[in-house]
């Protein structure tokens, strides 16, 4: 009887009410959020009231953070995306750090190798292709670990970051240092020419174009095509989509695949548009951001990227706090945690409410 | 010292502090939750246990606080995974996040501050046995404790009632709770014990090994610890060879410079990860049917509802 109304109840379109009142639990959540946090900022002494205004002013209402925020979200937005899509099909993927680092890699290989011998919209094009694919081989190890050995993805994608950040530090610490550098580990900066050029005379590059393309195309895969579709099916249920004839094992790799060409593409985003040099620590824990907002969004593309564009601006705001508050930059993860425990703490409501 | 066992004595230091991690996550995997959040409870705990220690001058009171202070974020991630059904990953990953941001910022007033760390005691008799006295026993007290910690969450977890229950409640919670037990409870406590050790993992970091505090310094041991549990089949005596292996690849590179080999250090930074991989899939099936039935749910469900 229960499960029947269950059912029937999610079979009832939304209503307009029911998403007023998420409205109205998320913000709950967020003040909640702000409030415990303002509570961390009191105990070092300083006044929450001032903080919050000086991150909002600072971070909104001048052009260079807006700007910041919208850099900042170009990675994470595909990143997120990276996660979703193999989410979709029931896979998780923890690895886009990892297939970020391998994407900014393989685009820093191509880019540095060529930005002065060749034109360059010519390098950005090849720079796109080889951190989409080298992200795609990276995810796809993961992918092909899963299907044949049944090795955890999860676990498989988790320890591959690491052997893409050594594969970074190994990069350039040796065989790609700048010899006309300082002596610190770092590449020589891409050419002007095949840097990503930035939009109208803002600080923003053209990244955020890609991100935003890369939103409305998964979108668009996952919501109107039989791939997309298909993907969902065996997310759902992978035994009764075999059983139906579906080539499961190919649809789970084909997300695979997606998902680490988009973190790749990320990658080469991030370096050819703002790191514009490889350097230890560039991904700044990005990957596991994004993964958070693929999971804050429930997986759906258009709320994946709202969802990456409001942690960026978060991030982001930790840089005021360091400049206006005296507060340690990094401190801003408090309070990125605590908006996610609130909305994580009131997901279980929601899905009783459904139920009810 | 040869370089055997220059090397295997770094893995024994090196390797405690995710060895203590590593069988707190053997407890809370057993008992069916998989923490991410390990990294961020080693985090608090290192630096709950360098403050601790600079305030009242006893490492011993860091040690005890880190173990508090690590469990209190995992118990913020059992409240989440058990009390609201969120996703066990996601809820790790934000566990680390609140780890690396509150660590940042209460520790910065502690990065000059020097405290009376554990030190070296080199046990009478058993440090003068050729070769291994030098590898095995001339450590910190906290290396001591974890050469019988390791054996006693063995028994905890296969001889006791408590380990039976544990393990109940990630096998099948229904049947605990059909014999009258809460596996809620079970978990919880599981959890919690699991972040405790993490902390102490993180105390022993930064009391003992490196008698320093810096932002980030556990440096991804709480994800290897993670590793490291499906590596030995979470088992708390395999997880000593475990953690041993990936103190000795730590160790390795440092001895080979002393040593003028110009090895290149990332490639054998990377080897434990590799490792890990390759026993993954060497021993796939095996280590999945030696899984926690309640974590192979976790980890093969649909995140999508």
């Amino acid at each position: 009887m229960g499960s029947i109304r269950v059912i029937s109840s999610a079979l009832r379109p939304p209503k307009l009410r029911s998403a007023g009142r998420e409205a109205g639990r998320l913000a709950l959540a967020f003040v909640g959020a702000l409030t415990v946090f303002g509570a961390f900022v009191i105990a070092k002494g300083a006044n929450p009231l001032t903080v919050y205004s000086d991150m909002v002013r600072s971070t909104f209402f001048n052009s260079n953070s807006v700007a910041g925020v919208l850099v900042k979200a170009c990675p994470l937005i595909l990143a997120a995306l990276a996660v979703a899509v193999p989410a979709r099909a029931g896979l998780v993927n923890v690895g886009g750090e990892g297939q970020i680092v391998i994407g900014a890699v393989a685009a820093g290989g191509v880019g540095l190798a060529l930005d002065t011998h060749v034109s360059g919209g010519m390098v950005i094009i090849l720079m796109l292709l080889a951190g989409a694919a080298a992200g795609a081989i990276w995810a796809g190890i993961a992918g092909v670990l899963r299907l044949t050995l049944r090795v955890n993805e999860a676990i498989s994608t988790l320890l591959l970051n690491y052997v893409a950040i050594d594969i970074l530090l190994y990069l350039i610490y040796q065989p790609w240092k700048d010899p006309h550098g300082s002596g610190q580990p770092v590449t020589r900066q891409l050419a002007v020419p095949a840097r990503l050029p930035l939009v109208g005379g803002t600080q923003v590059h053209v990244g955020i174009f890609i991100a935003i393309i890369a939103t409305l195309v998964i979108w668009f895969l996952m919501e109107r095509t039989s791939w997309g579709f298909r993907l969902r099916v065996v997310g759902g249920n992978s035994e009764a989509a075999r059983r139906a004839g579906l080539p499961v094992n190919k649809l789970l790799l084909s997300a695979m695949l997606v998902g680490g060409a988009l973190a790749g593409l990320g990658g080469m985003v991030h370096f050819a548009g703002a790191e514009l040099q490889l350097r230890a620590g560039m991904t700044a824990n990005l990957g596991y951001i994004a993964f958070l907002a693929s999971w804050l969004a429930r997986h759906k593309p258009i709320n994946v990227a709202i969802a990456a564009l409001l942690l960026a601006s978060i991030a982001v705001a930790g840089d005021s706090l360091q400049i206006n508050s005296g507060l340690p930059a990094a401190t801003v993860n408090v309070l990125m945690g605590l908006v996610l425990v609130a909305v994580m703490g009131g997901w279980e409501l929601r899905r009783k409410a459904v139920a009810a | 010292m040869s370089l055997v066992l220059d090397v295997a004595a770094g893995a024994v230091g090196g390797g405690t502090s995710i060895l203590y991690a590593a069988l707190g996550e053997t407890i809370s995997e057993r008992a069916g939750v998989i923490n991410l959040g390990t990294e961020g409870c080693m985090l608090v705990g290192a630096l709950t246990g360098y403050a601790v220690a600079a305030m009242t001058g006893n490492p011993w009171f860091g040690v005890v606080a880190g173990a508090g202070a690590g469990g209190a974020l995992a118990a913020l991630h059992a409240m989440l995974v058990i009390e609201r059904k969120a996703s066990q990953l996601a809820s790790g990953l934000v566990m680390l996040f609140v780890g690396l941001g509150i660590t940042s910022l209460f520790g910065g007033s502690f990065v000059s501050r020097t405290i009376n760390a554990f030190t070296p005691i080199a046990l009478p008799g058993l440090s003068k046995i050729p070769g291994l006295g030098k590898v095995l026993f001339d450590h910190d007290a906290l290396t001591y404790l974890s050469f019988l910690m390791a054996p006693a969450i063995w028994w905890l977890l296969f001889r006791s009632r408590w380990g039976l229950l544990i393990r109940g409640a990630g096998e099948r919670g229904e049947v605990l709770a059909a014999y009258g037990y809460s596996p809620k409870t079970i978990q919880y406590l599981a959890v919690v014990a699991g972040g405790a050790l993490a902390g102490v993992g993180g105390a022993q970091l930064s009391t003992a090994y490196t008698n320093s505090w810096f932002e980030g310094m556990t440096a991804g041991r709480g994800f290897i610890a993670v590793a490291l549990v499906i590596f030995a089949a979470w088992d708390p005596l395999k997880a000593i060879a475990g953690a041993y292996l990936f103190g000795a690849a730590l160790a390795l590179s440092p001895a080979l410079q002393a040593r003028g080999y110009a090895l290149n250090q990332f490639a054998l930074d990377a080897l434990p990860y590799v490792i890990t991989v390759l026993v993954l899939v060497v021993l796939s099936r095996k280590r999945l049917h030696a899984a926690p039935e309640g974590l192979i749910r976790t980890l093969a469900n649909a995140p999508v509802r």
